[in-house]
């Protein structure tokens, strides 16, 4: 290449990032007997559409109990003591909802921190967000990561209109939390 | 597209005027294709950029003391640290001069005293920061604080505006469409940076506000939504033109819900000069505007803003104060004074500004002389 260009500083380039070997966490068979963790943002009818896929998955898919948290911020992942609650106190977790622009980029990373802490973890965001979370997910370093979307919007959504959403999203979300498959493409 | 060819130097004989190999023996050509290779690369907002070179980058680095690696920014959800050389290359690409550069950072530490632009550049809002400089650097650096002060037309309103935007884009790799998701954006994103008017201010400049002493280089930021005039000419009553602004101040669309608005207001010198003479100070205006940017609690309600405590139908004929407390109405002096017209502008979120100016950072005065007698000798070479 012409010496002009190779002069060229790249003003993309900072100081090294940290982030690991990602791998997704190993999953259960199925979801029984597990406990659930639930980490919501601050979004309108986030903690709502939680709490529905909570009372789903312990009404009929035998999970044990429920452990619902919600982040203090919607730009940055949960604080580290909210995530190793979770860790200890779940065995799966479910985050969302990803309904804007910072927040379903931070949703995305919040689903990869728990994955590398050994948690299974499945996101879902607003699919009026597919561009920023998975531009997240590159920046994360793990550009082929998985979530799940609903139909944008929610914020919006009366109490059984989130219901609804969240009965229609609950075999993707059992699915990716137990799915063998999923694993093992990991 | 604009790879040039191995055998260019051979000179400019056989080459086509309109497409095929860069012409390497004309320096225009080359330009051009280093301008096409920084878009190439994904580096620019749309505009062409100035190339950043090691040279280019170490004359920025001594106007500052600060070191190359030193970080002056994160954003821990991206793992992504911006460091004092990387502004410095996106400083140069925006088309900054060395000397804007302790600008610049002054800017950027500004705009990260602000608690909304955190979530800022990412959102949906796609808010701009507006800049606000104060002090002799104005005069120094030809920063317009005249006629025609949002731009565009001066080199340092323009691109030190530009390299924040360059900064964020290529720093933090929050690019439109991708990380970054404005769902409109603003007319003038990355290009609202205006000197102070305070030879044509009756009061004191924004930066001493801001907490810094008079005669001090001061940059003051906050993070905008938009701007919306107001234009009259037609009184000479201070309450009269305070009506006309608190009119505005007080728009539903602009309120989110959550208690209340944000909004401040860029006076045209001749406004400002209306409100000198009648004795009226800065904390005078912003009481008055407090006190008057009021909707009636009904009018939201019916305009559908039906989450926030003040839209209640029972609420109808109760007035609710639409900005957060007098002191939260920035008020700034800038423009020509020859018409009178003024600028409500809206911050982002809740937060109207942190209320705390960045003193400018020079090197020390022995330092910046030595640079300053030196560069008529290296231009010489």
């Amino acid at each position: 290449m012409n010496a002009v260009f190779d002069s060229i500083i790249d003003p993309t380039i900072g100081p090294a990032n940290g982030h690991g070997v990602f791998a997704l966490a190993a999953r259960p068979d199925s979801l029984s007997g597990l406990r659930v963790g639930l980490l919501a943002n601050t979004k309108r009818n986030a903690e709502q559409f939680l709490d529905e896929v909570g009372k789903i998955l312990t009404g009929q898919y035998g999970a044990a109990a429920v452990v619902a948290r919600k982040k203090p911020d919607i730009t940055n992942t949960a604080p580290a003591p909210m995530l190793e609650d979770l860790r200890t106190g779940s065995d799966v977790v479910v985050v969302g909802v990803g309904d804007c622009g910072s927040c379903s980029a931070s949703a995305v990373a919040d689903g990869i921190v728990l994955e590398q802490s050994g948690v299974p973890a499945v996101v879902v965001t607003t699919d009026a967000f597919v561009a920023s979370a998975s531009a997240m997910a590159r920046v994360r370093g793990v550009p082929d990561y998985k979530y799940l979307t609903v139909p944008h919007p929610m914020a919006n959504l009366t109490a059984d209109g989130v219901r609804d959403k969240a009965e229609a999203i609950i075999p993707g979300i059992v699915g990716m939390l137990t799915s063998q498959a999923m694993a093992a493409s990991a | 597209m604009t790879s040039p060819p191995a055998d260019a130097a051979g000179g400019s004989g056989g080459s086509s005027p309109q497409a095929g190999p860069v012409d390497t023996a004309d320096p225009a050509e080359q330009a051009k294709a280093v301008i096409e290779y920084c878009y190439d690369q994904g580096w620019t907002d749309g505009l062409p950029v100035v190339p950043a070179t090691r040279p280019g980058v170490d004359a920025f680095l001594a106007t500052t003391e600060r070191s190359g690696d030193e970080i002056i920014g994160s954003a821990p959800h991206l793992g992504r640290s911006i460091t004092v050389a990387q502004a410095a290359a996106n400083a140069i690409m925006a088309g900054c001069k060395p000397e804007y550069f302790p600008v610049v950072l002054a800017a950027w530490e500004a705009l990260n005293l602000e608690r909304s632009v955190r979530g800022g550049w990412q959102s949906t809002s796609g808010p701009s920061p507006l800049i606000v400089i104060n002090g002799p650097v104005r005069n120094r650096l030809d920063i317009n604080y005249e006629g025609g002060v949002f731009g565009p037309g001066f080199r340092a309103n323009a691109t030190i505006a530009r390299a924040i935007g360059l900064i964020v884009r290529n720093g933090y790799g929050i690019r439109p469409h991708e990380l970054e998701q404005a769902t409109q954006g603003l007319p003038g994103r990355w290009s609202v940076c205006l000197g102070e008017n305070e030879e044509a201010s009756p009061w004191e400049p924004l930066s001493v506000v801001g907490g810094v002493e008079p005669g001090v280089d001061a940059v003051s930021a906050v993070l905008i939504r938009t701007c919306e005039y107001v234009d009259n000419r037609g009184t000479d009553s201070p309450e009269a033109v305070l009506a006309d602004f608190a009119d505005t101040l007080a728009r539903i669309g602009a309120y989110l819900g959550g208690g209340h608005s944000s909004g401040g207001v860029v006076l045209g010198p001749e406004h400002a000069q209306l409100f000198g003479r009648y004795g009226w100070s800065r904390s005078d205006v912003q009481e008055w505007l407090f006190e008057h940017a009021v909707r009636d609690r009904g009018d939201l309600a019916a305009a559908g803003k039906g989450d926030a405590p003040a839209a209640d139908p029972a609420a109808a004929g109760t007035p609710f104060r639409m900005l957060p407390s007098a002191n939260d109405i920035p008020l700034i002096v800038a423009g020509a004074a020859n018409a009178a017209m003024s600028m409500v502008f809206r911050p982002f979120g809740w937060s109207p500004w942190s209320g705390r100016s960045v003193p400018v950072a020079w090197p020390d005065a022995g330092a910046a002389g030595a640079t300053a007698g030196s560069a008529p000798a290296t231009g010489g070479l």
